[in-house]
């Protein structure tokens, strides 16, 4: 029973670690989402960050200044998606598309001479206080900065959106754009502040990804980690506390991958790694099943976008 | 005042109001982009363009190369832009791709020792299952729960890729091959026919005769008429007796039916085998291709040349001027870009 207690509390824990660059880009994508835009360019904004980040923290040995290089560099390539969709009306998916295929090459070109390079890490919370908690403290004692101010983000980005005039806006934008002309604010203002947090959170999300978790660089890194995230922001409801559930979906499927090869279960670890897309795509159809019943909290304005020639 | 020497001028200018100077204007900006990032990068920037233009175009061996990656980029522009013309956004030209391989070759696999008049046939029809699977299961997401397709496409791909991986590391490994994760190689009777001593194959064929075949059927036939129904209003088609949900299942079967077809020739006459990495970023630089044309079928053909010229120059410029294979993804992006740009002003402007 203690046995099984532990096993399945270190799954859980693994499980939050590889969740939470997915979790970063679940919550900047329902911000950005929540104004009406769709932004799958994600992917490729966080293969940049993830390129920068680690670059920036192996030239200058600081991890932390690669986090924040990660940030820019994300804020960065999701203007491009903003010029496009806001500045000349391109359709959003396309847009999406164009964003993701420059940052998977703009990430390969300028990391190739990264690739191997050793990086200092962020830590984690061994060794402090937290660690010498009983029982939790091995399980809370990897726990790495990142991984915090992720979790940190979903109660703030609550209080913001449910609970300020600006965040109504926000929201209300995301319904319907007149609304928010109608209340003497420009729609497009609060659609490319939300096009640049999503920006942001992806280009953390890379940070995250290759600073701290793996404390690596490599092509393609992010394999459709992005990609994933934009679908559980369904799965989330458009809801920043919905997406800590979400996002563990994909990181338990993750933690699970690694747990049975490393059980040595007989299965082809190249079908093992289909479940971290099998499985959000199984629950997103359940979501989706809900969605069509109840309506499930869809921006207004996303429907457009999100069901076309339905 | 007219006079003689005015008429062409203003007719001139009249037809560069129009797509002819969104085209010229996107031309531009394109080439001085590709100068600037040539520059940015410390090279030298018009002499490497020009390589590029011969590397793709120069003589006929670079040209046939040319052909060689326009086959699958036309096959999966195709499974972009048939099911666009029922307003789905479909992204899996890749998976389908990789599916259309597995099931080609695992058709190969089971009829190895039949002559190729029972094996060719075989492996076409097991590739455009195997594609065909691919566009459908997210058709059926569709039509059954309503999941988006785009999103349901991406993910696909990646599925689909490992499970190429899958098999070529696994079950299909060619036990002869030293560790090296790929099948054994296909035998003659399963290799396409190619024409003229060069590596062109009759994928591109397939793909011209599809995306003529396409278009004459979407523009002239009741079909095509109900899907642009199905369209623009999937009611007003229904009670007309067209099912939007049966339409949405044969757009995209029959474009990942085509994507599977570039996937196998892939296999077939490229790599003579199933293995890794078999055609990375072919579905993506399809589906681009298929928005450059306005998902217009026979568009697709011409600017499917020009994006292979693309990147069979940046093949041999890897090569021989050491340019990283990446700049061919940052050249394809910034071209997106650039026409996405331009021709949503354009369309904006031209509605004032």
């Amino acid at each position: 029973m203690e046995y099984f207690a532990t096993e399945l509390l270190t799954l859980l824990f693994a499980a939050l670690r590889s969740a939470t660059p997915v979790l970063a880009v679940v919550l900047g994508e329902a911000m950005t989402q929540r104004s009406g835009v769709i932004n799958l360019g994600v992917e490729g904004q966080m293969l940049l960050g993830a390129m920068t980040g680690f670059a920036v923290a192996s030239v200058t040995g600081d991890p932390w200044l690669g986090v924040m290089a990660a940030c820019f560099a994300g804020i960065a390539l999701s203007m491009v998606h903003a010029i496009l969709v806001l500045g000349c009306g391109a359709n959003q998916i396309a847009s999406g598309v164009a964003v993701l295929i420059l940052g998977g090459g703009l990430s390969a070109y300028y990391g190739t001479p990264f690739v191997g390079d050793k990086i200092d890490t962020l830590g984690n919370l061994n060794h402090t206080f937290v660690s010498d908690i009983p029982l939790l403290g091995q399980f809370l004692g990897p726990i790495t900065p990142t991984v915090l101010i992720t979790l940190l983000a979903i109660p703030a980005i609550s209080i913001f959106l449910f609970r300020t005039r600006t965040g109504l806006r926000w929201r209300s934008t995301g319904e319907s754009q007149d609304i928010t002309r109608n209340l003497g604010h420009n729609p497009v203002h609060y659609q490319l502040a939300a096009i640049a947090f999503g920006g942001l959170m992806s280009g953390f999300a890379g940070a995250a990804l290759a600073v701290d978790y793996t404390a690596n660089w490599v092509e393609g890194m992010t394999a459709g980690r992005g990609l994933v995230a934009v679908g559980l922001v369904i799965v989330a409801r458009w809801n920043p506390w919905y997406a800590l559930p979400a996002a563990l979906l994909f990181g338990a499927s993750e933690a699970l991958n690694l747990k049975l090869q490393s059980w040595g279960v007989n299965i082809s670890p190249y079908l093992l790694a289909t479940l971290p897309y099998m499985i959000p795509l199984s629950v997103l159809m359940l979501s989706y099943r809900g969605l069509r019943a109840s309506g499930g909290g869809m921006p207004a304005g996303l429907s457009v976008v999100f069901q076309s020639a339905r | 005042m007219t006079n003689a020497t005015q008429l062409p001028v203003t007719l001139g200018l009249r037809l560069l109001r129009g797509p002819a100077g969104a085209v010229l204007v996107m031309a531009t900006i394109f080439v001085v982009a590709t100068l600037a990032f040539f520059a940015i990068n410390g090279r030298e920037a018009v002499s490497l363009f020009q390589e590029m233009v011969m590397g793709a175009f120069g003589d006929s061996y670079s040209f046939s190369e040319t052909l060689v990656k326009t086959a699958p980029i036309l096959l999966t522009a195709l499974a972009v832009a048939l099911p666009a013309r029922l307003g789905l956004i479909s992204v899996g030209g890749e998976g389908q791709l990789y599916l259309g391989a597995l099931f080609g070759t695992g058709a190969v696999l089971a009829a190895v020792d039949q002559p190729g008049w029972i094996l060719m046939p075989l492996m076409l029809a097991g590739a455009m299952a195997g594609g065909a699977l691919w566009g459908v299961i997210p058709g059926l997401l569709k039509t059954r729960l309503g999941v988006n397709e785009t999103i349901s496409t991406l993910l696909l791909n990646y599925v689909g890729i490992l499970l190429v991986s899958f098999v070529v590391h696994g079950p299909w490994k060619n036990p002869n091959s030293l560790g090296w994760p790929a099948t054994i190689e296909f035998p003659a009777g399963a290799i396409m026919p190619q024409f003229f001593d060069t590596r062109v194959h009759m994928g591109l064929v397939f793909g011209i005769v599809a995306a003529i075949i396409l278009h004459i059927l979407v523009t002239r036939s009741r079909w095509g008429l109900g899907l642009q129904v199905s369209r623009s209003n999937p009611r007003v088609g229904a009670t007309a007796g067209i099912s939007y949900e049966r339409n949405v299942l044969i757009v995209m079967a029959v474009g990942g039916l085509l994507a599977g077809l570039a996937g196998i020739a892939e296999a077939s006459v490229i790599q003579n085998r199933l293995q890794d990495g078999l055609a990375s970023g072919y579905g993506m630089t399809g589906f681009l291709v298929a928005w450059l044309a306005g998902q217009h079928f026979l568009r697709i053909i011409p600017l499917s040349v020009l994006m292979g010229g693309l990147l069979a120059s940046a093949d041999s410029l890897q090569l021989y001027a050491q340019l990283p294979k990446a700049s061919a993804d940052i050249l394809q992006a910034l071209l997106f870009i650039i026409v996405l740009a331009v021709a949503s002003l354009w369309g904006r402007r031209r509605d004032i």
